[in-house]
């Protein structure tokens, strides 16, 4: 079985919204509703844990009280950068699969979880090809990254939860901060295998006041039009 | 297992769909919701026995008692699969007669019950691979008739509620229907339009089979239209 860690602690300062991106409505549903939406039917998951702001936790039940009625679910305190928050979720799995998504990405799907679960391999994440030009450097350009060599590294993901605590346990020593867990698993379990899988373009994360707008046509065409 | 729940299943349009549904292989347990036992019992008669019936007395009003009455059926049956909406309440009044009274028994019975019945429904439906909701509202919601405001306010009201949520619940495969017919034989016509010869007019078992042929139509192309129903033949 596996445990859920759903990051919904996010701040949203870059969307320019008054609430946190996660409770702000794409199709006239909160972010965090979108994701929930595919999770309640899969049956590999037995333990939800939802990293927020302790000051919405009323809102959240409230939402889970009138769309997924019987749900069990937990609610933690999240940390101050998403690796703290993932590091509180951590502290209460119960399993030794742990899966990994944000509020964020709302337009994962209920087959993309399952692939990820289903998948053989322990240790597995979503990453979708680069179509644009990478550069390295700020003020002046340092060096040219091969784009077909990088990947654009997506969520949901999935961990050996003891390996992945493991990981953090020495990233936290160390003081390290890391946007995303793949790459802090891949720094401090180097022996570890980390499997990619095949993500689409759609899954995007919601950042900026524009994507709002391309999510309600991802939501129309894609998620309502075309998902089997 | 297909558990359909049919309001307004004691007369007219409602006791119709009753009896043709119950031809319907597809469903194996149907739960008849008005408030006239009587009604109730007739349909069940007409019905055929190869399907499951309950008959329960329930006055649509009582919303706040409407999600207990739900959840109930969905205990027993283990599933809601088919919602059909087709409860109406008419006391057509000129703007300067209604009254408070007139307008809100007609919204509440209408628009709030069929609402409110929804979406205890749908908390059930999302569970479903599969459902179907029929929101039957009327002519009148989209075309003026003096004298009929406060109904013609709220089936527009059941029309547009029923576009916007075939929208909104597209995502977990529930298909919405709205069915506005025309002048039709019913009980209520009757009263309403007593010298009217009903035999000219269209027959509750017409609007019955278009929402027959809409529910058993695997490709829910009309779903979340106004589906004008008329009788050409006149």
């Amino acid at each position: 079985m596996v445990s859920f860690i759903l990051l919904a602690a996010g701040k949203g300062s870059r969307v320019e919204q008054k609430m946190p991106k996660q409770y702000v409505s794409i199709a006239g549903k909160p972010l965090l509703l979108h994701v929930l939406d595919k999770l309640t039917k899969i049956q590999e998951i037995d333990q939800l844990i939802i990293c927020c702001e302790l000051e919405y936790s009323g809102l959240i039940d409230t939402m889970i009280a009138n769309h997924y009625p019987g749900l069990a679910y937990e609610l933690i305190e999240g940390g101050a950068t998403r690796q703290q928050s993932v590091w509180h979720g951590l502290q209460v799995c119960k399993n030794e699969t742990v899966v990994i998504h944000e509020a964020a990405r709302p337009f994962v799907r209920t087959k993309d979880f399952l692939r990820l679960i289903q998948d053989e391999m322990p240790n597995v994440i979503y990453g979708a090809d680069i179509p644009f030009t990478v550069l390295k450097g700020k003020e002046f350009v340092e060096d040219v990254l091969k784009r077909d060599e990088l990947v654009n590294v997506q969520l949901p993901q999935k961990f050996v939860t003891s390996r992945l605590k493991e990981a953090y346990k020495k990233a936290l020593a160390n003081k390290q901060e890391f946007t995303e867990d793949a790459g802090l698993f891949y720094t401090y379990c180097e022996a570890e295998k980390i499997k990619v899988l095949k993500g689409l373009q759609y899954n995007i994360k919601v950042t900026y006041p524009i994507d709002f707008l391309v999510g309600e046509v991802i939501y129309r065409e894609y998620i309502v039009g075309r998902e089997e | 297992m297909t558990t359909v729940i049919i309001t307004g299943a004691s007369r007219g349009i409602g006791r119709a769909t009753a009896v043709k549904l119950s031809h319907c292989s597809q469903v194996d347990n149907m739960v008849l919701i008005a408030t006239n036992y009587d009604g109730l019992l007739e349909t069940q008669r007409q019905m055929s026995s190869g399907v499951h019936s309950e008959l329960i007395v329930f006055d649509l009003s009582q919303l706040w008692n409407i999600d207990q009455m739900v959840q109930s059926i969905y205990d027993k049956y283990g599933s809601i699969d088919w919602l059909l909406n087709i409860a109406g309440y008419a006391d057509p009044q000129l703007l300067l007669d209604t009254t408070i009274d007139n307008l809100s028994q007609t919204f509440t019975v209408n628009f709030f019950s069929m609402a409110i019945l929804t979406k205890a429904v749908v908390k059930f439906m999302k569970l479903n691979e599969q459902s179907q909701i029929v929101n039957v509202a009327s002519t009148a919601g989209s075309t003026p008739r003096p004298g009929w405001s406060a109904y013609a306010a709220s089936k527009a009201a059941v029309i547009n509620f029923s576009e916007t949520l075939s929208e909104e619940l597209a995502e977990y495969h529930i298909a919405v229907y709205c069915v506005s017919p025309g002048r039709t034989a019913t009980d209520l016509r009757k009263r309403l339009a007593p010298e009217e010869d009903p035999t000219t007019i269209m027959q509750p078992e017409d609007v019955a089979y278009t929402i027959y042929t809409l529910l058993t139509d695997e490709t829910q192309c009309l779903a979340g239209q106004d589906l004008i129903v008329r009788n050409k033949k006149m």
